[in-house]
C-alpha cells in the first residue's frame, strides 16, 4: 500500500511537471531565455527615484517602494538583471561591478566580470563573497527569503522593475542616484528621448504599415511580442501597427495568422552565430511566405543584440536601428 | 471448425482509412484563417493537377504551404508513436508502457538537443545530424530503463517500469535543462523538447516521416506475431521458436527509430502512444495483427484532432499539442493505472 | 533423444545446479522429483534456454545451441508452472500461437497443417466451447489446459513439463496428466517433467531423477530411486511413514 501511495505521488508529480513547464501564452520567463524575457508586462510599481544626499549616505526609493539608505559611496556592486548592468555601465559606473548574472551580456566589458548565479539557483554564499554593498536585481530575480538573507548579511537590495519606456528612464534616474551620478543619468535620459523623438517624427508617413515581431523562429513554433512589450511601444512610437497588438506579452501564435494578417514589416530578434543562414534569410526563403508583403519587398530586418527585449538605454538604439531601416525601405518603395 | 481470418480485414481497414479521411478532411478545413471550404477545394484539386489556382482565391499558401503540411505531419507522426506505443506495449507486456511514460522521447529530446547545442551535423543533410542523435539516444534510453528495469524486478511489473520511466525522465529532463541553460540562444525553448510543436510543418519534413514510417513502421506490423508472443510473455515467446533476443532488440531499433524521428521534428508529443493503443485495444482486441494497423489509423486521427485543438482554441495564440496530448493522456493514464492494478489484485 | 551433460547453473556466486546429467529416450517419462530449492525448475529452464548454465545439452546428438529456436521448437516444448496474461487473447489466439515454429518468417501463412493441429489440441483439451473467450476470463485450470493445448498444436517431441499441475485442483491434475500419459503413447515421443508430489510421480512416470540440493542424487527406474532411504536422507524425513499414514486417513 505504501508503495502505491508513493507511486501516485510520482506520478502526480510527474504530470503536474510537465503541465507546468507547458502552457500557452506564458507571462513568465519559463518559456523565453531569461536573456530576453527581462520585460513582461505583469504588474505597474512605477515609484520616482528620490535622492537626499547628506555628506556621504545615500537614501533611494528602490522601484518596488522599498526605502534604501546606504553610507555611501558606493563601490561595489553586483547586478542579476542584463539591463541593470547596461545602465550601470552607461551612467558610467560600471567599474563598480565585482559580479553580474549569467544572462548580462552588454557592453563587452562586463564578460570579464565574474559570473554569479541568479533565480532559482541563487548561490548567496557566492554573492555574499564577492563583498558587494548593493545587489542590484529586478522583481523576479530572487525569493524574498533570498532577499532577507542578503540583507542580513549586510547587503542592500535594490530591485528595479521597469515595464515601459516611462519606466526605464525611472529605473535610469534611479541607478543614477544610487552611483551618485545623477548628472550623467540625466544625460543618458536626454539621450534616448532625444532619439525617441527623432523616429517618432515620420509617424504620418507610416499610417497604415503593420510590423510583426519574431521572437521565436518557426522552427520552434512561432512567438511574438504583442501589446504590453517594448517592441509594441517602439513600433507605435514610429508609427506603426503591431499586428499582433491583440495579444498580450510574449506568445506563441498561428503562422496561418502571420500570412494572413500580411504584415509590412517583419522584425526577427532570432540569434545569429555568423553560419548557415541568416534569420531574415530563413524568413523569406519560407515555403508559403512568398506573398507576405514584408517578404516580397524583403523587408525584413534582424536585431540579435537584445536592443529592443530589454527595460535599458540601448532601447533607443533598437528604435533608431528600426527607424533607419524602415524608413531605407520606405524610400525605396 | 469454421477458420477466422486473424488479421485485419478489408472492410474493417476501409473503415478505418474512411475515418481518418474524413478527419483529415476536417482538419484541413479548419484552421485559424478561416478559408471557405469550396475554395480549400479548389486550392487543393487544382494543385494536384497542375492547373493554376483562380486570383479570386485569398493567398492560397495558408493552405498549402502552412495547414496541408502541418495536418499530413500530424497525422504521420500520430500514426508513428502509436505504433510505437502498441509495440512497446506488446513487447513489455505492459499496458503503460510508451515512449513518453518510459521517457524514450525525453532521451530522444535530449540527443536532438545536443546535436544542436554542440553543432553535430552530417555534411550532405543538415537535419541528419539532430535526427541520428536522438535516435541513438532513443535507442541507448530504452537499453538503460529496461537493463535497470530487469535489474529491479525480473518480472517487468508495471510498478517497476512506471517508476523507473518517471525517474528517468525527470533524470534526463534536467540534463537537458542543463544543456538549454549552458547553450539558450541555440537550444531555443524547452517546451518544444518537452511538449512539442508541428506549428512549421512541411513537406520535406512530412516525406522524412513517411519513410521512417514505411521502414520502421513496416518493420514493427511486419513482426505482429512475435509481439502476440510477447504480450502473452516473453517465456512462452521463447518456448514456442521465438527468437526472443534477435525480435526484442529489432522491435527496439524500429521504435526508436521512429520516435528519433517523430521527436527530432515535432519534439516529444506525450501520451499519445499511450492512448491510442489502449483505446485501439478496445475495439480490436490485443491481437497485433488488428491492434497495429488500427492503431495506425487511430493515432494519425488523434494527432490531427489533436492538433486542430492546439490550433485553434486559442486563436490566434497557439496551444503547444502537448499540452492537449498529455492533458487528455494523463487522466488516462492515472485510470488505465488503476483499473490495472485492481484487476491485479482481485 | 535429449542428452543432458554436466549442467551447471549459477545464480551469482550461489549454484543452483550442480554438475547434473541426464538423458531421455523415446517412450520415456522422466519425472524430476526433490525437495523445494533443489534446482528442479532450473534445469527445465536451463534445457529450455530460458537461463544460462554451462555444460552441454545435445538434441539428437546435435547441439541444442545450433538449432535454431523455431527448430528447437518443433523438437522441445515446454509447460510452465503458470501462465499469467495481461491482455484479453482468446483462447484460439494461444493455442494458434503453438504453431509459431512452423511458420518463423515474416511473411509465413497458416497452412491446412497448421489448423488441423489447433483442432487436434482443442479436441484433446476439451476447449471447444471456450475458444472464442477471453484467457482473462478463465479460471486457473483452463489456463493451464489453454497452454497444454498450444503445445499440443506445436507438436514437439520432447515435452519439458515445470509442475503443470502446481496450482490445479486434484481433477485438472488427474485430467492433466491422463492428458500426457494419452499424448505419449504415439512412438517417437518422451516427457521430462518436474513434479512436486511424489506420488503422482509414481502414478505416471517410469524413470526418476532425485536432486538435492543442486545435485543428483539418485536417477534411473522410479521404484529404485523413489527408495526410503534415499528419500529420508533427501528430505530429512521418514516419507514413506507419513504417506502411509496420509493413506490411512483415507480408509
Amino acid at each position: 500500500m505504501k508503495n502505491r501511495k508513493i507511486l501516485i505521488l510520482l506520478l502526480c508529480s510527474f504530470i503536474v511537471v510537465s503541465t507546468v513547464i507547458s502552457g500557452g501564452c506564458t507571462k513568465t520567463s519559463n518559456i523565453v531565455p531569461e536573456s530576453i524575457s527581462s520585460q513582461t508586462p505583469t504588474s505597474k510599481p512605477t515609484h520616482e527615484a528620490i535622492t537626499e544626499i547628506k555628506d556621504t549616505a545615500i537614501k533611494i526609493t528602490d522601484m518596488t517602494g522599498r526605502e534604501i539608505v546606504l553610507d555611501g559611496p558606493v563601490t561595489r556592486v553586483v547586478a542579476l538583471t542584463p539591463s541593470d548592468c547596461e545602465i550601470l555601465y552607461a551612467v558610467g559606473a560600471g567599474e563598480t561591478l565585482v559580479g553580474r548574472g549569467e544572462f548580462c551580456d552588454y557592453p563587452q566589458e562586463v564578460l570579464n566580470v565574474p559570473v554569479v548565479q541568479s533565480g532559482v539557483n541563487t548561490n548567496l554564499e557566492q554573492i555574499i563573497s564577492l563583498k558587494p554593498q548593493v545587489l542590484l536585481m529586478n522583481t523576479m530575480a530572487q525569493t524574498e527569503e533570498q532577499v532577507e538573507a542578503l540583507e542580513a548579511a549586510g547587503i542592500k537590495v535594490v530591485v528595479s522593475a521597469a515595464y515601459t519606456i516611462e519606466e526605464v528612464y525611472d529605473s535610469v534616474s534611479m541607478i543614477g542616484a544610487l552611483m551618485n551620478r545623477e548628472a550623467e543619468a540625466k544625460a543618458v535620459i536626454a539621450s534616448m528621448k532625444e532619439t525617441f523623438a527623432e523616429v517618432s517624427a515620420k509617424a504620418s508617413d507610416f499610417v497604415g504599415k503593420t510590423i510583426y515581431f519574431e521572437v521565436s523562429p518557426l522552427e520552434y513554433g512561432l512567438w511574438t511580442a504583442g501589446s504590453g512589450t517594448f517592441m509594441n511601444e517602439i513600433a507605435e512610437m514610429i508609427g506603426l501597427k503591431n499586428c499582433f497588438a491583440d495579444v498580450t506579452g510574449w506568445c506563441e501564435i498561428s503562422e496561418e495568422q502571420v500570412l494572413e494578417r500580411n504584415p509590412d514589416y517583419i522584425l526577427t530578434v532570432a540569434m545569429y552565430f555568423g553560419e548557415g543562414t541568416r534569420p531574415e534569410e530563413e524568413i523569406m526563403n519560407r515555403k508559403g511566405w512568398e506573398n507576405v508583403t514584408a517578404v516580397k519587398n524583403r523587408a525584413v530586418l534582424n536585431l540579435y543584440n537584445n536592443e529592443l527585449s530589454r527595460p535599458s538605454p540601448r532601447l533607443a538604439d533598437g528604435a533608431r536601428m528600426l527607424f533607419d531601416f524602415i524608413n531605407g525601405t520606405a524610400v525605396k518603395d | 471448425m469454421i477458420k477466422k481470418q486473424e488479421g485485419f480485414r478489408i472492410y474493417e481497414y476501409i473503415l478505418f482509412a474512411g475515418i481518418t479521411f474524413l478527419v483529415f478532411i476536417l482538419c484541413v478545413s479548419v484552421g485559424s484563417v478561416s478559408v471557405p471550404l469550396k475554395d480549400i477545394f479548389t486550392i487543393i484539386w487544382n494543385s494536384v493537377w497542375g492547373i493554376p489556382i483562380p486570383e479570386t482565391i485569398a493567398s492560397p499558401s495558408i493552405i498549402l504551404s502552412v495547414r496541408l503540411p502541418r495536418v499530413i505531419c500530424a497525422a504521420l507522426t500520430g500514426a508513428s508513436l502509436s505504433l510505437c506505443g502498441g509495440a512497446m506495449q506488446g513487447l513489455l507486456r505492459n499496458p503503460l508502457a510508451d515512449g513518453s511514460t518510459l521517457g524514450v522521447s525525453s532521451g530522444a529530446a535530449l540527443g536532438a538537443a545536443i546535436a544542436i547545442a554542440f553543432g553535430i551535423t552530417m555534411p550532405s543533410l543538415p537535419f541528419a545530424g539532430t535526427m541520428v542523435m536522438a535516435i541513438v539516444f532513443a535507442f541507448v534510453s530504452l537499453i538503460v530503463i529496461l537493463t535497470l528495469a530487469y535489474k529491479m524486478d525480473f518480472s517487468l511489473s508495471t510498478n517497476t517500469i512506471i517508476l523507473i520511466g518517471v525517474i528517468y525522465s525527470m533524470f534526463v529532463s534536467s540534463i537537458l535543462a542543463l544543456i538549454i541553460t549552458f547553450a539558450p540562444d541555440k537550444v531555443k525553448h524547452i517546451t518544444f523538447w518537452t511538449m512539442g510543436s508541428l506549428s512549421g510543418s512541411n513537406f520535406d519534413n512530412a516525406l522524412v516521416l513517411l519513410f521512417a514510417l514505411v521502414i520502421f513502421g513496416g518493420g514493427i506490423v511486419l513482426h505482429a506475431r512475435e509481439l502476440n508472443a510477447f504480450a502473452i510473455g516473453e517465456e512462452n515467446a521463447l518456448h514456442i521458436g521465438v527468437n526472443v533476443k534477435r525480435v526484442k532488440l529489432l522491435i527496439m531499433i524500429f521504435v526508436s527509430g521512429l520516435i528519433g524521428v517523430c521527436v527530432s521534428i515535432g519534439g516529444s508529443i506525450g501520451f499519445i502512444g499511450l492512448v491510442t493503443p489502449h483505446i485501439v485495444r478496445m475495439i480490436t482486441g490485443p491481437n497485433h495483427k488488428r491492434l497495429l494497423p488500427a492503431s495506425l489509423f487511430g493515432g494519425a486521427t488523434f494527432l490531427m484532432l489533436a492538433d486542430l485543438v492546439a490550433r485553434v482554441l486559442l486563436n490566434p495564440l497557439e496551444l503547444p499539442i502537448g499540452v492537449v496530448t498529455s492533458f487528455v493522456g494523463a487522466i488516462l493514464f492515472v485510470y488505465i493505472f488503476y483499473t490495472s492494478r485492481r484487476k491485479t489484485h482481485a | 533423444m535429449l542428452e543432458v551433460k554436466n549442467l551447471k547453473v549459477r545464480y551469482g556466486n550461489l549454484t543452483i545446479v550442480d554438475d547434473v546429467s541426464f538423458s531421455i529416450n523415446e517412450g520415456q517419462w522422466l519425472m524430476i522429483v526433490g525437495p523445494n530449492g533443489a534446482g528442479k525448475s532450473t534445469i527445465i529452464r536451463a534445457v529450455s534456454q530460458g537461463a544460462p548454465y554451462t555444460g552441454e545439452v545435445f538434441l539428437y546428438d546435435k547441439k541444442i545451441e545450433e538449432y535454431k529456436p523455431y527448430e528447437r521448437a518443433r523438437i522441445i516444448g515446454v509447460l510452465a508452472q503458470s501462465n499469467y496474461v495481461n491482455y484479453p487473447f482468446t483462447v484460439r489466439e494461444v493455442i494458434r500461437l503453438g504453431r509459431y515454429a512452423y511458420a518463423p518468417g515474416i511473411f509465413s501463412r497458416q497452412s491446412e497443417e497448421d489448423e488441423r493441429y489447433i483442432s487436434e489440441a482443442i479436441e484433446m483439451t476439451g476447449l471447444g466451447s471456450l475458444l472464442n473467450k477471453s484467457v482473462l476470463t478463465l479460471s486457473g485450470g483452463e489456463l493451464q489446459r489453454v497452454f497444454l493445448a498450444q503445445l499440443f498444436a506445436q507438436n514437439p517431441r520432447i515435452l519439458l513439463l515445470d509442475e503443470p499441475t502446481n496450482h490445479l485442483d486434484l481433477l485438472y491434475q488427474k485430467q492433466v496428466f491422463a492428458l500426457i500419459q494419452d499424448w505419449l503413447k504415439t512412438p517417437g515421443r518422451a516427457v521430462v517433467s518436474v513434479v512436486h508430489d511424489l506420488s503422482l510421480a509414481r502414478a505416471y512416470g517410469r524413470q526418476a531423477l532425485l536432486l538435492d540440493k543442486g545435485k543428483i542424487k539418485a536417477l534411473g527406474d522410479i521404484d529404485e530411486v523413489l527408495n526410503p532411504k534415499n528419500l529420508d536422507m533427501v528430505y530429512s524425513m521418514d516419507v514413506y511413514a507419513w504417506m502411509r499414514s496420509k493413506l490411512e486417513q483415507w480408509r
